[in-house]
């Protein structure tokens, strides 16, 4: 050795048996992959629920007051825009107009719900590149743009596909990509408000008509320099009380508020971080497994180390190393793993899986505490050496 | 401790600054000096209660620095539990039992720790890290107390006296029996203990192999100066002692040199040609 330091110890006992070693990172790996599978759908199904939200080109957002999410099909009289428009700040009032239809799948022939999103092709309500790179072809008759990242059964996502959505005939010019949710169905499809009318303002007897009257979510664009929560306090106390104004950012705002009512209303959370916990579990378990048994197999030279004058701490110390070493080792692969697993699910489930640096962080954060755990564990183990035993051993 | 009256730090001057920094250097007494290990009246049982079993009877016992004991008798006699008990290993509860002047009995676990970084340890079996050279084995004990930077001159000096120069850099795997005994040795000495407590250090090794452990055992401590104390059934290497002690039954049976202790094994057994034979 270059340098005098302590001996290295725990790293040596660890990487003396390369095959065990090995194995023993592969367990920790799984474990650490099981946790990121399991967040990642947990944060996935949440995350998705406000990608389309967070597009919304405005940062005030009126909704009916009854709409709690993006699913309760409620809609509120356009004229309330048209007066939010009269408050200094506001700049701009548009109008999102939704609605779910059967689209059916050229391939198949067998329809399937989708989500229209409609407004405006004047407004730059959704600033998607594709969607501002196709509005001249959107202008055309009973056209609209589908989404790429929508589910296997609505069938080819391309340019070009003529079929059926609301039994009238569709023809698609063009793509974009969102991504799914719970509100979305299948999919999702834009189109002008002009093309939504004629699908909608005249469904049949049974059907909702639908009409400009009604907006479902409406953008307003604010001033630079204005306050945004004064104002957002401003319209509600001076708009009529058939609608709920609020920030589209923040923690009170529009799109938080559609995550935590998915959070609250639903078993997501409780299923996936059950699994996570079980991930976690099994991480203990591994890492207990790996460092009992180095300290089962060294218990001789670990007494011996105590006889000649190690103190109890030390010890301690060799097995909390060999836990750390493992969970910063096994991390590694792990997270490699979890990175292409999380692009294939993405891809098959058109849900949008984000390894996001804090999410990373906190999911090392837990495999360090872990492998902690499961050195505490061990260390009992270290404790009951009792170097007189190694005496007539 | 610094609270101490002034009276009392009057008339120990250097105690308060020499106490916490080793605490072998102020306990040693003048008279004692001499006395590598002082036992009087010293007891010992295991369990409790009912299934309280004594295993040592009243044993007093001087070992001087610089003799090489050996201390002898049958299976279950105590020989273990006496030098796990000068090891400082269990806690003494009934005598007194000194160790370079430093009482045992009712030390403090983490001053026992203490009492041990000054005693070498070599087992019956070598208990050597097999995922470290020789040379890092013998480091571990120089790191015990410390001394990081000479710790490979330290390691070096030890394994080359013991005829290892050309096995330092060799994980246990690749030595021989008696290779790894004699890096256990050297773990044992690289930090020049003053007591030395051996228990059966030649009992895994072949006839030749013993004898030069056992007699490199004893240059390395008569260049050393130190006290060993060797617990051994091995009547092949009887000779190298100074002194040899008889446990029998938890009691001193007999404390002689080793031509007496042969003579009078041979004596109450007659028939017996070859006194080594009566050890075991």
């Amino acid at each position: 050795m270059p340098f005098p330091k302590r001996t290295p110890l725990a790293w040596l006992n660890l990487v003396h048996d390369r095959l065990r070693f090995i194995i023993s990172l592969g367990g920790v790996a799984f474990a650490v992959l099981l946790m990121f599978v399991f967040t990642g759908f947990m944060n996935a199904l949440y995350d998705s629920q406000i990608q389309l939200l967070k597009q919304l080109n405005g940062e005030i957002i009126i909704i009916n007051r009854l709409k709690s999410n993006m699913v309760l099909p409620a809609s509120f009289a356009r004229r309330r825009l048209y007066q939010a428009l009269a408050f200094e700040g506001v700049e701009a009032a548009y109008a999102l107009y939704t609605s779910d239809a059967n689209w059916k799948n050229p391939e198949t022939k067998r329809t399937r719900p989708v989500r229209i999103l409609a407004f405006n092709l004047a407004d730059p309500v959704l600033p998607l590149p594709d969607v501002e790179a196709n509005l001249k072809r959107l202008q055309l008759p009973n056209t609209a743009l589908i989404d790429t990242q929508a589910r296997a059964e609505v069938g080819p996502t391309t340019a070009g596909i003529v079929t059926e959505l609301a039994d009238r005939e569709i023809r698609i010019v063009g793509t974009f990509t969102l991504g799914t949710d719970f509100a979305s169905g299948n999919g999702n499809l834009i189109m002008s408000d002009q093309n939504f009318l004629r699908y909608f303002a005249d469904r049949g007897p049974e059907e909702d008509t639908r009409s400009f009257a009604t907006v479902d979510v409406g953008l307003l664009k604010v001033s630079p320099n204005v306050d945004i929560d004064a104002l957002v306090a401003t319209l509600s106390d001076r708009l009529p009380q058939d609608v709920s104004i609020l920030p589209k950012e923040g923690p009170a705002g529009f799109v938080q508020r559609e995550r935590t009512y998915w959070q609250e209303n639903t078993n997501i959370g409780f299923v996936f971080s059950l699994l996570t916990l079980m991930g976690f579990g099994v991480g203990v378990i591994l890492v207990y497994q790996i460092l009992y048994t180095d300290v089962a197999d060294h218990w001789a030279e670990y007494a011996t180390l105590k006889a000649m004058g190690y103190s109890n701490q030390f010890l301690l110390g060799i097995v909390l190393q060999e836990a750390l070493i493992l969970s910063a080792l096994g991390f590694l692969p792990g997270f490699c793993i979890s990175n292409l697993l999380y692009a294939l699910a993405g891809g098959a489930t058109g849900l949008t899986f984000q390894m996001t640096i804090a999410r990373v962080g906190m999911l090392y954060a837990t495999t360090f505490i872990m492998c902690l755990i499961s050195g505490a564990i061990a260390v009992r183990k270290v404790q009951t050496a009792d170097p007189a035993d190694v005496f007539g051993g | 401790m610094y609270l101490e009256g002034e009276g009392d730090a009057m008339t120990k001057p250097g105690n308060r600054f020499f106490a916490p920094e080793n605490p072998l250097s102020n306990s040693l007494a003048p008279i004692k000096d001499e006395l590598a290990v002082q036992i009087q009246h010293l007891n010992f049982a295991f369990g409790k209660g009912d299934l309280c079993k004594q295993v040592l009877f009243d044993i007093s016992l001087n070992l001087p620095k610089g003799q090489i004991v050996i201390l002898t008798g049958p299976s279950g006699s105590g020989k273990t539990t006496l030098i796990s008990l000068i090891g400082a290993l269990r806690t003494v509860r009934e005598g007194s039992l000194r160790v370079m002047g430093q009482e045992l009995a009712d030390m403090r676990n983490a001053d026992r720790v203490r009492v041990r970084q000054s005693i070498g340890f070599i087992f019956q079996s070598h208990n050597l890290f097999e995922s470290l050279t020789a040379r890092q084995n013998v480091e571990m004990a120089v790191e015990l107390l410390g001394r990081f930077k000479s710790k490979r001159d330290q390691a070096e000096v030890i394994l080359t006296q013991l005829g290892l120069a050309d096995r330092m850099d060799h994980k246990p795997q690749a030595l021989s029996g008696g290779q790894k005994q004699r890096v256990a040795i050297a773990r044992a000495l690289v930090n020049h203990p003053p007591l030395i407590l051996a228990d059966e250090p030649t009992a895994a090794l072949d006839k030749q192999t013993s004898r030069e452990v056992v007699t490199l055992m004893q240059t390395l401590t008569r260049e050393q100066n130190c006290t060993v104390l060797m617990v051994t059934h091995d009547n092949r290497i009887l000779d190298v002692a100074d002194r040899i002690i008889n446990l029998v039954d938890g009691q001193l049976e007999s404390d002689t040199n080793p031509d007496a202790f042969i003579n009078s094994h041979t004596y109450k057994n007659s028939k017996h040609d070859d006194a080594k034979m009566f050890i075991m």
